[in-house]
């Protein structure tokens, strides 16, 4: 029963198909397997049990009635507290929302039940999503199941979605990216995760951080499994006013394996040459190995992504205040202290700030695509440290000190701001154990370049199917006195 | 650094609606002249002739 958590979600689908198991034995499994771990990961919010038995009892009996397949049937999938499930709680992992009970799916919920997926629960996150190391104190903090004893981030904001990929407690998850909360908490947990194109999966139905700057999209183990999931949510929306039109390709169909002659930037300066040495390592190794596969990589500077971080600062303080306004002003002893004081910040934004950030985002993603010219993708580490222990105010980076926070977003934000595709695959790990992850960065609408090569790395790479040791399988208790405020 | 005075951030909080305590503007005003600082930033960038990547799409 055990070795069922550990199959992929594309194994698990075709396995389902084959009728060789059965969607019970599987919801079972991870049901026992969430049991077993969560007390001690934090990363479920809400775990639907019942419904998700139900849904797989129907799931075996529509696999016996219908003579065509669904690409996900009788698979299931967990969500990010912050997608809509109709009937489900959705907290956007906040007090504020703990018993607000959504009438309508998200869009892409709607999209996942229609594939034939079955929701196993609500994922922990940083709460609102309004941070990047996945604390989150309301309904615990998630643990990094790589160093769940010595109480590591998993970082965030998609914590539950990176640790619950990463212990085997579910095949995949959505998750949501304003400035890396997919990517980021992929390469802390040693999972894959892809940030799409702005626009091209529907924001409809998910509680936004920053409108302008959000994206959802899928954390699983590997790339072939992002490609499947992606394949199943993409597309237009109309009740989303940023959803794209453009036609869905086969995303699967895209991974040949072949990559020779695909030209790739390595992105050295503010990315490479920020991260700290085993990092910095891991990501060189994978170049070598790229090239060995026929990739031919060259090194590209791209200057203005040093704005980023005001950028992105002005957008997020704005726009998620201005969602935030009504609550801060009748409930803000409800918000825990980090998330309170970043949304007070946004208070001290001018429109002229605000209106500055987009103008520099525009310079910023002319750069970047005049740089996606020559190459068909960007390589750059996707943190510049691993995780980090909870509670761990600064890293040491070779620039100097960092603020945690600033560092785990600093090389993530950049395609945040730009739209571009981005995706965070396993490297390595550093001495301690634990994961590395390498960040791949496309032209617009070109994940199926981007799942190409990450897939062809990951058939020459086992990074991608090494297991946490979670060794003593025991509740740990909280950290007493972590403080969770951030000041810059 | 930039600079902002308590009794600039307690005013600007007002007009946007928020009564915030002094303790409460103290406790991030480092974080608020850090961000205003990186701001300025923003000012040395070429944007004159950039149109804002904001628009009002009419179907």
């Amino acid at each position: 029963m055990k070795e069922i958590v550990w199959l992929s979600l594309s194994e698990l689908a075709r396995k389902i198909r084959a009728k060789e198991i059965s969607p019970v034995e599987v919801v079972q499994a991870y049901l026992d397997r969430i049991n077993e771990l969560d007390p001690l990961l934090k990363a479920f919010i809400t775990v639907c049990g019942d419904e998700a038995l139900e849904a797989a009892r129907k799931a075996e009996s529509d696999l016996l009635a219908r003579s065509q397949a669904r690409p996900l049937g009788g698979v299931p999938i967990a969500l990010k507290d912050l997608f809509s499930t109709a009937g489900i709680r959705t907290t956007g992992g906040s007090r504020i929302l703990a018993d607000s009970v959504p009438k309508e799916d998200a869009a892409v919920v709607q999209r996942l039940r229609a594939a034939g997926a079955i929701v196993l629960g609500k994922l922990n996150m940083h709460e609102f999503a309004y941070g990047p190391e996945g604390l989150n104190d309301h309904y615990g903090h998630t643990r990094n199941p790589w160093d769940a004893n010595d109480l590591r981030i998993a970082g965030g904001s998609s914590s539950g979605s990176g640790a619950a990929v990463a212990a085997g407690l579910v095949p995949a998850a959505l998750g949501s990216d304003t400035g890396g909360s997919i990517r980021i908490p992929a390469s802390l947990c040693g999972i894959t995760g892809l940030k799409p194109t702005y626009g091209r999966a529907s924001r409809t139905g998910v509680l936004p951080l920053a409108w302008s700057l959000d994206h959802v999209g899928p954390m699983a183990r590997t790339a072939r499994d992002c490609a499947l999931i992606l394949k199943c949510i993409a597309g237009h929306d109309p009740s989303d006013p940023t959803s794209s039109a453009l036609p869905v390709p086969d995303y699967e169909a895209a991974l040949t394996g072949e990559i020779q002659g695909l030209r790739i930037g390595l992105a050295r300066r503010f990315f490479l040459e920020s991260a700290m040495p085993e990092v910095r390592e891991a990501v060189e190794r994978a170049v070598k190995l790229l090239e060995q596969l026929g990739a031919r990589i060259e090194e590209v500077n791209l200057d203005s992504v040093s704005y980023s971080t005001p950028v992105a600062f002005a957008i997020v303080a704005s726009e998620a205040l201005a969602y935030h306004a009504e609550w801060m002003r009748a409930r803000p002893g409800d918000y825990q202290t980090d998330v309170r004081e970043r949304l007070m910040m946004g208070a001290f934004v001018t429109g002229l700030h605000y209106v500055r950030a987009q103008q520099a985002r525009a310079l910023i993603r002319k750069e970047i695509d005049r740089a996606l010219t020559g190459y068909e993708l960007l390589l750059t580490p996707t943190t510049p440290t691993p995780a980090t222990l909870l509670g761990q105010d600064e890293v040491m980076l070779p620039s100097g000190p960092s603020d945690v926070r600033s560092a785990l977003l600093s090389l993530t934000r950049p395609f945040n701001c730009t739209g571009h595709p981005a995706c965070s695959l396993p490297c390595g790990f550093t001495s301690a154990g634990l994961p590395i992850g390498m960040q791949l960065v496309a032209r617009a609408f070109e994940e199926a370049t981007l799942l190409r090569v990450a897939d062809a790395y990951q058939r020459a790479t086992d990074w991608h199917t090494r297991r946490p040791p979670l060794a003593n399988r025991h509740a740990a208790p909280e950290r007493p006195g972590l403080d969770t405020r951030y000041l810059p | 650094m930039k600079t902002i005075t308590l009794e600039s951030m307690r005013r600007m909080a007002e007009l946007a609606g928020f009564d915030w305590t002094d303790a409460e503007l103290e406790a991030i005003r480092p974080a608020v002249e850090g961000a205003l600082h990186s701001l300025e930033e923003l000012e040395q960038l070429p944007l004159g002739g950039v149109e804002p990547p904001t628009y009002y799409r009419v179907d």
